[in-house]
């Protein structure tokens, strides 16, 4: 599930992302998943049904991939290793694959919540009309 | 004197009489603008129709060249018609759904063998919500890989489970595959997983929609709508559609060949039999012959009449009262198929099947009394105006004669031919039946269900 987060708003400033990019740079070498070879969006809770619907949708593919990393990432965990420099995960595969299906879910969910909220009014012809 | 809560109800009676006047915009004896008969026009390259019969109510359908036959690939026309009303470019499925519902209509998408339909039935001041809606449909929807897996898959694969358990559309879709082979033969559901395991994804069917909902290969029809508003709101919404069709569907535009031929289907759940002959194309098409209409319901099966056999052939010559016989005259765009349903027990069916022909060569002979043929030609001309009255058969029936020859289906042409038939004509029909090969579709007990040619049938 997408969590709140303060990213948004320093990526649209210039001057605040120049200025933040190498602490999120070193905050996220430091979380260690990447000497893993894990993904961001592979480390996202997955114990909601949100993310769980997500997961059902992701192609073929990916989901692949992604039980390969996960499967990975245990093997090495367990061997308390970290795997060699060059498989580690580079900046540019780190994509959010799973975030966009899950804000597109989030998205359908709170369109459900708005319908049903919504407060019905007649329209202004047939209320003239008086029916 | 006048007690307080009586003057309060008059009151209130007079703003309900005030109330209902406006949805009744004519009075019942004062015909709509012209009678039944569609007018038909085109707006930037979409044909439409339209008629304004009186009434609160209105219908919209867009009828597309896109049936079974049209498909290029197994299961496309049923997967495009369960894709239909699904998530867009602008909306969502739920978004579609709840707004429809608050204007309170009825949307509905199916597909017979030639016409893949989209319909909408609505308040006659809402139209031009429904015509964008219906543009939207067709040029906008978006071709999800979960909505296919979610939603989609889930339909063809009931619609494949209620096609395996039911051995009369199991037969009635054998022998229009014996008489047609491809195109008009194909069946209109999976009667295996392949279509759908090994054809189908969203990509093909998102491919199928450009060609499908092409300009030249819709209709837009109206039962119930202005023609010049129909005109402006189509010219408006519809120009969105693509004006050419992404392939040509050319195997299938051919005319139609008949083959016939003989199929044994073995079943568990029931018996059914059919016994198909070349039948006539639609009024609207080329090949049309009232005959066939007459000839049809001389040899019917069904009664009109609650507690009687009715005065057709079959149903006085049919095994048992608890078999059911029922003869359609399936007529499409290029060609026809002329057949009798049996269903019920075995021996009955094997036993009506024989009484099908017997009676065939009967009419063949000349042994049918004037009387009879009367009544066959009363009850096929019935059938056919009570048929082309329903707004929904007059819809598809319209939009396809559109698409195919800019011709819409005029009731009043039909019944007038239906009337013109003479006892000749319906004794060369039934001549012509036993010289041409049949199409005879066994499905159930093949141990008591007879071959064609025990039957006397050519195949």
């Amino acid at each position: 599930m997408s969590a709140p987060s303060f990213a948004p708003a320093i990526l649209k400033r210039q001057w605040l992302s120049k200025w933040f990019a190498p602490f999120a740079k070193w905050y996220v070498n430091a979380a260690g998943y990447r000497q893993l070879g894990l993904r961001a969006d592979d480390i996202l809770s997955e114990e909601n049904d949100v993310v769980q619907l997500a997961l059902k949708r992701l192609p073929a593919k990916e989901a692949y991939d992604r039980s390969y990393r996960l499967r990975r990432a245990f093997q090495c965990s367990v061997s308390h290793q970290l795997l060699p420099k060059e498989e580690w995960t580079k900046d540019e595969e780190d994509t959010p694959y799973l975030q966009s299906i899950v804000e597109q879910i989030e998205a359908e969910m709170k369109e459900r919540e708005d319908l049903e909220a919504m407060i019905v009014t007649k329209r202004a012809a047939h209320k003239a009309e008086g029916h | 004197m006048l007690s307080r809560s009586s003057a309060c109800r008059g009151a209130a009676r007079s703003v309900c009489q005030k109330a209902v006047r406006p949805a009744q915009r004519r009075g019942l004896a004062a015909p709509a603008s012209g009678s039944f008969l569609y007018q038909n026009g085109e707006a930037k390259g979409v044909k439409f129709a339209s008629r304004d019969l009186a009434g609160p109510t209105a219908t919209l359908a867009l009828v597309s060249k896109a049936g079974s036959r049209y498909q290029p690939l197994p299961g496309l026309s049923e997967a495009l018609a369960f894709y239909a009303f699904r998530n867009t470019e602008k909306r969502s499925t739920l978004r579609i759904i709840r707004e429809s519902e608050l204007l309170g209509s009825e949307l509905k998408a199916f597909h017979t063998r030639e016409n893949l339909v989209l319909e909408a039935k609505f308040l006659r001041d809402d139209l031009p919500y429904f015509v964008e809606l219906l543009a939207e449909v067709a040029s906008k929807s978006k071709f999800e890989h979960h909505t296919y897996n979610e939603e989609v898959l889930p339909l063809i694969h009931f619609a494949h489970q209620r096609f395996l358990a039911d051995p009369k559309d199991m037969a009635i879709n054998s022998a229009h595959a014996l008489a047609f082979h491809k195109g008009l033969g194909n069946a209109t559901a999976s009667s295996s997983t392949i279509p759908y395991t090994q054809y189908l994804n969203p990509s093909v069917i998102e491919g199928f929609s450009k060609t499908a909902f092409a300009k030249p290969n819709v209709a837009v029809v109206a039962n119930g709508a202005d023609q010049a508003e129909l005109q402006r709101w189509v010219g408006e919404f519809f120009d969105t559609l693509p004006a050419q069709p992404l392939e040509e569907m050319s195997v299938a535009s051919e005319q139609s060949k008949y083959h016939g031929g003989e199929e044994r289907i073995a079943h568990a759940r029931g018996n059914a039999m059919v016994i198909a002959f070349p039948g006539s194309s639609s009024a609207t098409g080329k090949f049309y012959k009232p005959e066939i209409a007459v000839l049809g319901s001389l040899l019917g099966g069904d009664s009109a009449i609650k507690w009687s056999p009715g005065f057709t052939i079959l149903g006085n010559t049919k095994a048992s009262p608890s078999t059911k016989v029922h003869t359609t005259s399936s007529m499409y765009s290029d060609a026809g198929l002329l057949y009798t349903t049996i269903t019920g027990e075995a021996r009955n069916v094997a036993a009506t099947a024989q009484a099908v022909v017997d009676a065939i060569k009967k009419i063949a002979g000349g042994e049918i009394s004037k009387e009879q043929i009367h009544k066959a030609r009363a009850a096929a001309k019935f059938k056919e105006l009570e048929y082309g009255q329903q707004i929904e058969a007059g819809l598809e029936l319209t939009g396809a004669g559109l698409i195919h020859g800019s011709k819409p289906y005029q009731i009043d042409e039909v019944a007038k031919a239906i009337d013109g038939v003479s006892e000749e004509a319906i004794k060369n029909a039934a001549k012509s039946l036993l010289e041409t090969r049949a199409s005879v579709s066994a499905v159930g007990d093949l141990w008591v269900l007879p071959y064609a040619e025990d039957l006397g049938l050519k195949v």
